[in-house]
């Protein structure tokens, strides 16, 4: 499959699916006006593509500095779609990064953890 | 006599510690506008980059609220599937005792005022524990019937509101409500 890559815009953060590499990068402010029009294609493009993986090493990286509640759904949709790409036999690694003073991201990345039973998850400062 | 009247305005404003006030339809482009000049002001102020951040995750949640969900809007069919919407609403934000607010009031049905004040007055009784244990059961189990969002708007802006919230309603007919959330951080 081809990568998505999307620039960051105002309330959209920047998105580079590299599906050959078996990485995905989330990063930045996500607000938009409509989760669904912005996330639905590229979320169902990495479920689509999760599912024909066995044995690979996968990787997620969110990197966001704020996310509203509608993202927080597609978040949990997310967590939820690497761990079953685990639990078929998968390598899977969650990298969750947040800023260093921001305790309110480290608290959600700890309780977003908490959705994973088979994949591996890593919570890092991002460096500013 | 244009100048007084507006400046006495303004005073009222003044004295409620108003850095903010906006009253109309709101857009998404609206909120980024303003939400950036928070930020900016916020910055200026030296407030600490957690309180600006949750000042401007309940600002966005509110008037994300808004845009869904006025009960004041004006719609225009453009004949192909798409609609044009705009939500009126009155947002303010300000500085008072100590703490920083974000007040926003729109018009909701009546019939939907006992749903949110139930709503309300829950997520108002809980710890901090229970409002993260609700938040992601809302996450997963998908939005409740009737609305438009994720359904979690109300829990987030509670879990931002580092100084509680308060919200009123007052009854303008049969059809409409009056409907005031003010958060604190």
């Amino acid at each position: 499959m081809e990568p998505i890559t999307l620039e960051a815009t105002k309330r959209c953060p920047e998105i580079n699916f590299d599906f050959a590499a078996n990485t995905f990068l989330i990063k930045g402010e996500s607000y938009p006006e409509d989760v669904d029009s912005f996330y639905g294609e590229i979320i169902e493009a990495l479920e689509t593509h999760l599912e024909s993986q066995q044995g690979a090493t996968i990787r997620l990286d969110l990197e966001l500095i704020y996310f509203n509640s509608s993202t927080a759904k597609v978040l949990m949709e997310l967590f939820e779609m690497m761990d079953a790409a685990a639990e078929r036999g998968n390598d899977v690694l969650v990298a969750w990064h947040y800023e260093a003073d921001d305790d309110n991201m480290e608290e959600l990345g700890g309780e977003f953890a908490e959705e994973l039973a088979h994949a591996r998850f890593e919570l890092k400062v991002l460096e500013t | 006599m244009l100048a007084q009247e507006q400046y006495a305005f303004r005073e009222v404003l003044t004295r409620k510690g108003i850095l903010f006030c906006y009253s109309g339809y709101l857009t998404e482009d609206i909120l980024t506008g303003i939400g950036e000049a928070i930020q900016k002001k916020l910055e200026m102020e030296q407030a600490s980059r957690q309180t600006s951040k949750s000042l401007f995750a309940v600002f966005v949640e509110q008037v994300q609220n808004i845009i869904r969900y006025s009960a004041e809007r004006e719609t225009q069919n453009n004949g192909d599937d798409t609609v044009n919407e705009l939500s009126f609403g009155v947002l303010s934000v300000g500085h008072h005792g100590g703490r920083y607010f974000v007040s926003c009031c729109n018009l909701v049905r009546t019939d939907d005022t006992a749903r949110l004040k139930t709503s309300l007055e829950h997520i108002q009784s809980l710890d901090r524990g229970a409002l993260i244990s609700l938040y992601k059961q809302t996450l997963k189990n998908g939005r409740p019937e009737g609305s438009k969002g994720a359904g979690v708007g109300f829990i987030d802006i509670a879990r931002h509101a580092t100084q509680g919230f308060a919200f009123d309603f007052m009854k303008i007919d049969d059809t409409h409500t009056y409907f005031c959330l003010e958060a604190y951080v």
